[in-house]
């Protein structure tokens, strides 16, 4: 029997005007429908019942999505939006060197702006001291302006600025990780999505494993530090999250932790998938755990707080010695704490930058028992385990956008992510 | 003089001492040491201890 969770609205994926969808449980599953008055009916899994839904959305807020009639117009956030900037992404390039199957950022090469007007962008979003901005692209690093840039991010009052990339400079320039480091670059994001050639050679048309690597040792002898993100495609690499899982653990603490994003069909990607080409969260999270052999359990992951819950999880841990994880929080444990006052984005941010940035910590630590013990563990091995499911034109969903803390600067705008690149 | 110094149980009238303590948070316990009572086990938490090391190992146990 069909039961109706909540109505929300969303998009046609042909002619993309909004419409109003509704999300239905058909037994465990659950299925976003809609229906375009032009084009049809859409109805589109997101959710495969291998945990519970209504228990993991406990936490959300399911506000009235026409109480913002206009959107999602990419017209920037309006009052009807209602998280905070976390972190924003700014494309500085449309150029890259992969042609990747799956991009979001597809987009005809361009001429990069000149760094002068990438300064006066920097200069309008940034909020000295707090911003985390994002520097991607295409690949970042086909810019040899990039230090200036970076440079200049911090000059601007970036609290932070993380890097995009797909390592290939890294690797092939040993004293590049440091060039970046020196001008002020906080951590990187590396595009990692999986452990052998023919994930690299399905997903981003070549091999790329051995750069990958190589690109983590360059980080590493510039105490840069690196969060992997693999892509998840079924059929491709979702028998790899354990093994990735592992793998971002024996790197600590050079590797920060692992940021997993199940595939959108946005951008280059943009064709009629079917139900069997999506990862759901659900199936990420208990996938994530029964590969990781032990190694975390449900208990220690955590739907998103920053974001709406369906978008996303994340779990702390430290690395212990012999590469266990010890987790920091637990589901079903006190997590109230007497002095939270801080907005969401604010306290996420502060969260995942202290996490993902390096710190050189002296007389490292190997036990935790004493409280100076703990911190300096936690300061040198902390790692997270995150995920983010993007939206696209089929499963977009107006109360999850309008919770949404990660934009994308354009035009002196501020857009959520999953808009911005729903083309 | 330092902030630990020289310090009084006002109850029991004795100089307090460097002693084991322990700090429980969010499920999470830590063995340290701080001024105590060895008579009724009473602690002393300096502001230095309070504003530094314990805020920021509450800081990493709390939540984002």
């Amino acid at each position: 029997m069909e039961t109706l969770l909540r109505s929300t609205a969303s998009i046609c994926p042909i002619c993309k005007k909004r419409i109003n969808a509704q999300l239905t449980s058909i037994r465990d599953k659950i299925y976003l429908h809609k229906t375009c008055p032009v084009h049809g009916n859409f109805s589109t899994l997101i959710w495969k019942g291998l945990i519970d839904f209504e228990e993991w959305c406990a936490g959300a807020s399911h506000d009235d999505p026409s109480e913002a009639p206009d959107c999602p117009q990419k017209c920037g956030l309006c009052e009807h939006h209602l998280q905070a900037v976390c972190c924003v992404l700014l494309e500085i390039t449309s150029r890259c060197n992969l042609h990747c199957a799956f991009c979001f950022a597809d987009k005809k090469s361009s001429p990069d702006a000149s760094i002068e007007t990438v300064k006066r962008w920097l200069t309008d979003l940034v909020q000295p001291g707090e911003t985390l901005v994002q520097l991607s692209g295409g690949e970042p690093t086909l810019r040899d302006d990039l230090p200036d840039i970076i440079a200049a991010a911090k000059e601007a009052g970036c609290a932070y600025v993380q890097l995009n990339t797909n390592g290939i400079r890294f690797a092939q320039d040993s004293a590049y990780a440091m060039d970046l480091k020196q001008a002020g670059l906080s951590f990187v994001f590396l595009q990692f999505d999986g452990m052998d050639d023919k994930v690299y050679l399905a997903l981003r048309g070549r091999e790329l494993l051995d750069i990958k690597q190589k690109a983590i040792e360059h980080c590493a002898q510039a105490n840069l530090g690196v969060t992997l993100v693999p892509m998840l495609v079924p059929s491709v690499n979702m028998d790899q999250l354990g093994a990735m899982l592992r793998y971002a653990v024996s790197w600590s603490p050079v590797v920060r932790g692992i940021h997993f994003q199940p595939v959108t069909y946005m951008g280059r990607t943009q064709r009629l998938p079917t139900n069997d080409d999506r990862v759901t969260l659900d199936e990420l999270f208990y996938q994530l755990v029964i590969q990781s052999d032990g190694l975390i359990t449900q208990r220690e992951l955590f739907p998103s707080c920053c974001d709406h819950p369906q978008c996303g999880f994340h779990g702390d841990f430290i690395v212990m010695p012999d590469a266990e994880l010890l987790p920091l929080s637990r589901r079903g444990k006190p997590r109230e704490t007497c002095c939270s006052s801080k907005s969401k984005a604010k306290a996420n941010r502060s969260f995942i930058a202290r996490r993902w940035e390096r710190k050189l910590v002296a007389n490292d630590s190997k036990e935790i028992n004493t409280l100076d013990g703990f911190l300096k563990r936690v300061r040198s091995h902390g790692f997270t385990i995150t995920a983010m499911a993007f939206q696209d034109a089929w499963t977009l969903d107006l109360t999850r956008l309008r919770n949404c803390s990660l934009h994308v600067y354009q035009h002196g705008r501020f857009v959520p992510f999953c808009s911005n690149y729903i083309d | 003089m330092h902030e630990e110094e020289n310090l009084i149980c006002m109850p029991c009238g004795v100089p307090l001492q460097r002693l084991p303590v322990q700090f429980s948070y969010l499920g999470h316990t830590f063995d340290a040491e701080a001024p105590r009572c060895p008579q009724c086990g009473q602690v002393y938490l300096s502001y230095k201890l309070v504003s530094e090391r314990i805020a920021e190992a509450e800081t990493e146990l709390e939540d984002k």
